[in-house]
This record gives C-alpha cells, sequence and structure tokens, in this order.
C-alpha cells in the first residue's frame, strides 16, 4: 500500500514514544500520529492509547520523500468517525481493488451483507477491513464473505446470501 | 614498548608534571622511517627522516619554534593535534613554523559564516539532512554532513509554519551558509535564510532539470508543472545560459 494524502486507513499502533504514536499501515514506513491529533485532546487530557490499538485516521502528509503522518481528526477538529476502534470483532486484509469496489458509491455487495446482520464495519483503503456482528460465528462469516467477493460473480453471491438468510 | 629513535630525543620532552596534575612521560613511540629501511641494503637511497606524530604528543618548547596548522600550544609547549607528519619550516631570522600536515594538502574545513554547497540527502518535517560538497568554490573530497533547520529555511515569516517539503526535495543542489559547527554528529548546522542562498539545482518529478520562476516556485520545462522550493537569487553574472 502506499500513502496518499487524505486516504483514510485502518493502522496498528506499534509504539509510544513522547509525544507521537508510530502506526503500521501497511506501508513502507509506519506513520507517526501525534496525540493532539485527537478530538478534544489537550496536553492535560491525552487520548487512551495502548500498543496494539486499531485507528482510524486519515493522512495530513503522504508524500514519497518523507515518513507519512496521519491524524485523528478533521479540519474543522471533529472526529467524524475517526480514532480508536473499540473492542472485539474482527480485522482482515483484503486487496486495494476489493476496498475501492466495495466503497463505490452503489455497491449492491454492502447492501446485502447489512440485510443479513446487524454489524459494524470499517474499511481502511489500505486493504484492512474490521468487522464486528453479535456473535463470533457471525463476524467470521462475514469476513469470510467479504473476502471470497474478491472472485465471485454477482449471481454465485446472490446464491450464497440466500443460503444464509434461509439458515 | 619499544622505544625507537633516529636521533636525539627531542628537546623539552623530559618527564615533568603540568599543572594540572597531567603527567606525560617519554614513552611514546616515535617511529621513523630508518627503523622501517634498515633492511634495504647498501643500493637504496635512504630518505630523509620523516618524523610521524599523533594528537597529544608534545613536540616542543615555544621558544624553538611557532605553531602552525595542526598544532596547539598548551602551558608553553606545542602539541600536535592531529595524527601524521611533522613539518618544521626553517625560516630566515624568524623561528621555524612547526605543523603537522595528514596528506600532501590539507583539508579545507567550513568555517562559521562560509558559503557551501551541498546536495539533500533526506528530509524530515523538522530538517533537511545535506552532503556538503564544496566549500567557496573547492570542492572537498570527503563530504561532510550538515542540518537545515526548519527554522533557518527562510529569512521573513519564520513564525508561519515553513513546510521543508515545499523548500527542499532529496537531490537538489542547495547554497547554504554555516552558522555552527553543530553538535556531537558533526553535523554542521547551516542556514538558507537570506535572497541569495537556497535549490540552486533542482529535479521535477519526471527527472527534468527545472526553471525558477520566483523565489518559491520553479518550473519543468518539459510538463510545465509548478513545484514549491526555496530558490535562491543567483547574480545574474554566473547564469549560465
Amino acid at each position: 500500500y502506499v500513502p496518499v494524502k487524505g486516504d483514510h486507513v485502518i493502522g496498528i499502533v506499534t509504539a509510544k514514544s513522547g509525544d507521537i504514536f508510530k502506526v503500521d499501515v501497511g506501508g513502507s514506513e509506519p506513520a507517526s500520529l501525534s496525540y493532539l491529533a485527537f478530538e478534544g485532546a489537550t496536553k492535560r487530557n491525552r487520548p487512551n492509547v495502548q500498543v496494539g490499538d486499531l485507528i482510524y485516521g486519515q493522512f495530513v502528509v503522504a508524500n514519497k520523500d518523507m515518513e507519512p503522518e496521519m491524524v485523528c481528526i478533521d479540519s474543522c477538529g471533529r472526529a467524524c468517525g475517526m480514532g480508536v476502534i473499540g473492542q472485539d470483532g474482527l480485522l482482515f486484509k483484503v486487496t486495494l481493488g476489493l476496498i475501492r469496489r466495495l466503497l463505490a458509491p452503489d455497491c449492491e455487495i454492502l447492501q446485502e451483507v447489512g440485510k443479513l446482520y446487524p454489524l459494524e464495519i470499517v474499511f481502511g483503503m489500505n486493504g484492512r477491513i474490521w468487522v464486528k456482528a453479535k456473535t463470533i460465528q457471525q463476524t467470521l462469516i462475514l469476513a469470510n464473505i467479504l473476502e471470497a467477493c474478491e472472485h465471485m460473480t454477482a449471481d454465485q453471491r446472490k446464491q450464497i446470501f440466500s443460503r444464509l438468510a434461509e439458515s | 614498548r619499544k622505544r625507537m629513535r633516529a636521533g636525539a630525543p627531542p628537546p623539552g620532552s623530559s618527564r615533568g608534571n603540568l599543572g594540572n596534575g597531567v603527567h606525560i612521560s617519554e614513552a611514546l613511540p616515535v617511529i621513523t622511517s630508518a627503523s622501517f629501511s634498515s633492511g634495504l641494503g647498501t643500493g637504496a637511497v635512504m630518505a630523509p627522516p620523516v618524523r610521524y606524530c599523533i594528537p597529544g604528543e608534545r613536540l616542543c618548547n615555544l621558544e624553538e619554534g611557532s605553531p602552525g596548522s595542526g598544532t596547539y600550544t598548551r602551558h608553553g609547549y606545542i602539541f600536535s593535534s592531529l595524527a601524521g607528519c611533522l613539518i618544521k619550516s626553517s625560516e630566515n631570522g624568524a623561528l621555524p613554523v612547526i605543523s603537522v600536515m595528514r596528506e600532501t594538502e590539507s583539508q579545507l574545513l567550513p568555517d562559521v559564516g562560509a558559503i557551501v554547497t551541498c546536495k539533500v540527502s533526506s528530509i524530515n518535517s523538522r530538517f533537511a539532512k545535506v552532503h556538503i560538497l564544496y566549500v567557496g568554490s573547492t570542492p572537498l573530497k570527503n563530504s561532510f554532513r550538515g542540518t537545515i533547520r526548519k527554522e533557518d529555511v527562510r529569512a521573513t515569516e519564520k513564525d508561519k509554519v515553513v513546510e521543508i517539503y515545499k523548500s527542499f526535495r532529496p537531490g537538489d543542489i542547495v547554497l547554504a551558509k554555516v552558522i555552527s559547527l553543530g553538535d556531537a554528529q558533526s553535523n554542521y548546522l547551516l542556514t538558507t535564510a537570506e535572497n541569495e542562498l537556497g535549490v540552486v539545482v533542482a529535479h521535477s518529478e519526471s527527472g527534468v532539470q527545472m526553471v525558477p520562476i520566483s523565489w518559491c516556485e520553479m518550473q519543468c520545462p518539459k510538463t510545465h508543472t509548478k513545484e514549491f522550493r526555496k530558490v535562491a537569487r543567483v547574480q545574474p553574472e554566473f547564469l549560465q545560459t
């Protein structure tokens, strides 16, 4: 994955040094994330981020000459869904092309998955998806479906969804 | 340790206590070429004995010579500050000048206030690391490392956010001035905070050399894209068209 300015990605915190966190985003270098780049964070009020946490953020600096910098805040200072991703759930990797297909405006796959089970889902442009459903079995089913959508045709997909809806 | 000397022991090297408790003994080995060439045989012509010295070696008294390059004086004696050959230049009348030389030419070191030409090797959001290639107009045999901090890039609007990415890129040739000899990592501190300092030669993303348009922009003649750099205002007589 090549970091691009403005991309929203899911990163894993690998190190905490002083004022910045090092976040692995799947690129050639870990991105740096300042502890002030969260909503409502001040020097006294530090965000509760530990090594190993999942972070959903966007890049502010991403070019081929410097290490990328990301933030969990938009230009107005609001979180907009960014920040530390909550407990439980499953993080898995898919190809970059599938992510772009899933995030396209009219994506049938997403609508059908939404009808199956209630779920929370986060897409990172670096090929990472985080899913959470009510039970672990449902979560695993969703993860398998999304990974398989890469290679299935629309008909095969509809078959699988109808079979799941029945059972 | 074996002591090998060609002649009389150097004057002033008797045992003595310097004021601060440092005790210098005569046991510093002085290796001369006479000891190396002793096995050459009668046919070889012997070069005049060359004396090598190491940093910190006491050479002579201030009354017997005056210090030159590569030496320093302490407590009335001349000490060597480099590892190299000892050279005594006997002048008529005045005291001989004692200097220590490492190679045939002495290395030109960048001084504080000297204009240097350097090449950007890597950039960071806080500073840019450069290799110093030329001091003035003389090329250096070994390149030194330098740092240009974010605050030292521009003279005006220093408080405004200066982006290193919009001033330099890796591979640019930059004219800078030395402000300090730097810290323990031997990184000279440089500045480009003048109109005549800054990027002189830069290549665009397509690999073509760019033409400066203003003090903060350069344009690629092939793709006509503009890129941001902190451009140096070179005097017209130095420009070659």
